[in-house]
C-alpha cells in the first residue's frame, strides 16, 4: 500500500517562542482560577460560554480547552490550590484565542514529546497500525492511570492557528481559525 | 456516566451512557479488566449514547484496546459519531481502534 503522506507533509510542532503575536493580551478578556481538579470542567465552562455558538461545534472548543485548562492544573500546578491558572481568552466566529499560565516548573518534556510525536507520524504515514501502539500515549515518570498521554496530538490539529509555549514552558498560547460561511447576496 | 452490559451470542455489548471524561473513565476501563477476569473474551463497546470524550476517555479507550489485542480477544468499537468520531480523528487513532456503524455491523464481524 503506498505511504500516506498527508501525515508528513504537514507535521506539526509544538514551538517555543515567547514573541509569537498569540502572546498579545491586548483585548483579551480575564479568569482566574484555584488549581482544583474536580473544577476543570467547571471553569471551562465559564471561559466558553463567551464564545458565540457557531463556533462551539459539538462541544469540540469545550473539549480542547478543557484539556489545556487540566494540563495547567494537574501537570503545571501538582493541583495545588493555592496555585493559580490564569487564562487571557477571545472568542468571535472567525477565531478563538486562549493564553493558559500555571505557577509550575514549566513542560520540560517538550523536545521529548516533539521527538515523539515527529515518530507517530511517521509511524502513521506508513499506515502500521501495529507499530503505532507504541506511539498512541505519551507517557514520563509522572504519567498516572487516569493520564491518557494523547491530548497533545489532538491538540495541535485542533489549534490550527498555532500552539506556543512561552520561554519558561509554563504558559501556552493557542488560536484556531473558524472558516467564514458565504452569505448569499441578493 | 453510566455501564450496562447485556449479551448477545457470545458477544458481550457494553452500552456506554453519558461522557467519558476525566472524572468518570477509569470506570469503562475498570469493567472490562473485571470482564476480563470472569474470561470474557469478545467486546463490543457501544457509544452511541456517547456526545463527549476527552483525552481521558481516549486513553481507557487505548488502555482496553491495547489490552484485549495483546491477549488476542476481539474488541469492537462502534456507533461513534459527532465529537467523540472527531476526537478520535484529530488523535489519528481511526484506523488504530477497530470500528463498525452499528451493533449489526459488530456482531457480523466477530463471526468473520
Amino acid at each position: 500500500m503506498a505511504n500516506d503522506t498527508t501525515y508528513l507533509s504537514e507535521i506539526h510542532e509544538i514551538r517555543v517562542d515567547e514573541n509569537s503575536p498569540l502572546f498579545d493580551k491586548t483585548g483579551l478578556l480575564y479568569k482566574e482560577f484555584p488549581s482544583d481538579y474536580r473544577q476543570i470542567r467547571y471553569f471551562t465552562l465559564l471561559i466558553v460560554q463567551s464564545a458565540p455558538l457557531e463556533i462551539k461545534e459539538i462541544n469540540l472548543l469545550e473539549q480542547q480547552i478543557s484539556e489545556v485548562i487540566k494540563n495547567a492544573v494537574k501537570h503545571g500546578n501538582q493541583c495545588k490550590p493555592e496555585k493559580k491558572v490564569r487564562v487571557w481568552y477571545s472568542f468571535d466566529s472567525s477565531h478563538a484565542q486562549l493564553i493558559v499560565q500555571d505557577e509550575g516548573e514549566g513542560f520540560k518534556d517538550l523536545e521529548k514529546w516533539n521527538e515523539f510525536n515527529r515518530k507517530r507520524l511517521e509511524i502513521l504515514s506508513k499506515q502500521d497500525y501495529e507499530g503505532l501502539a507504541d506511539y498512541v500515549s505519551f507517557r514520563t515518570q509522572k504519567s498516572d492511570d487516569n493520564d491518557g498521554g494523547n491530548a497533545l496530538f489532538a491538540a495541535l490539529e485542533y489549534w490550527n492557528g498555532g500552539f506556543v509555549y512561552n520561554n519558561k514552558r509554563n504558559a501556552v498560547a493557542m488560536l484556531k481559525k473558524f472558516p467564514q460561511k458565504k452569505h448569499a447576496i441578493g | 456516566m453510566e455501564l450496562k452490559i447485556r449479551k448477545s451470542g457470545d458477544n458481550y455489548i457494553i452500552d456506554v451512557n453519558g461522557e467519558m471524561d476525566l472524572y468518570n473513565s477509569y470506570k469503562l476501563k475498570e469493567l472490562v479488566m473485571k470482564m476480563l477476569e470472569k474470561k470474557v473474551e469478545r467486546f463490543i463497546i457501544n457509544l452511541e449514547n456517547v456526545d463527549y470524550i476527552d483525552s481521558s476517555g481516549i486513553g481507557a479507550l487505548i488502555y482496553i484496546c491495547s489490552t484485549i489485542k495483546k491477549m488476542n480477544f476481539k474488541l469492537i468499537i462502534t456507533n461513534i459519531h459527532g465529537s467523540v468520531k472527531k476526537v478520535i480523528e484529530l488523535t489519528k487513532l481511526m484506523g488504530y481502534f477497530p470500528i463498525t456503524n452499528s451493533i449489526e455491523e459488530a456482531i457480523q464481524q466477530m463471526e468473520d
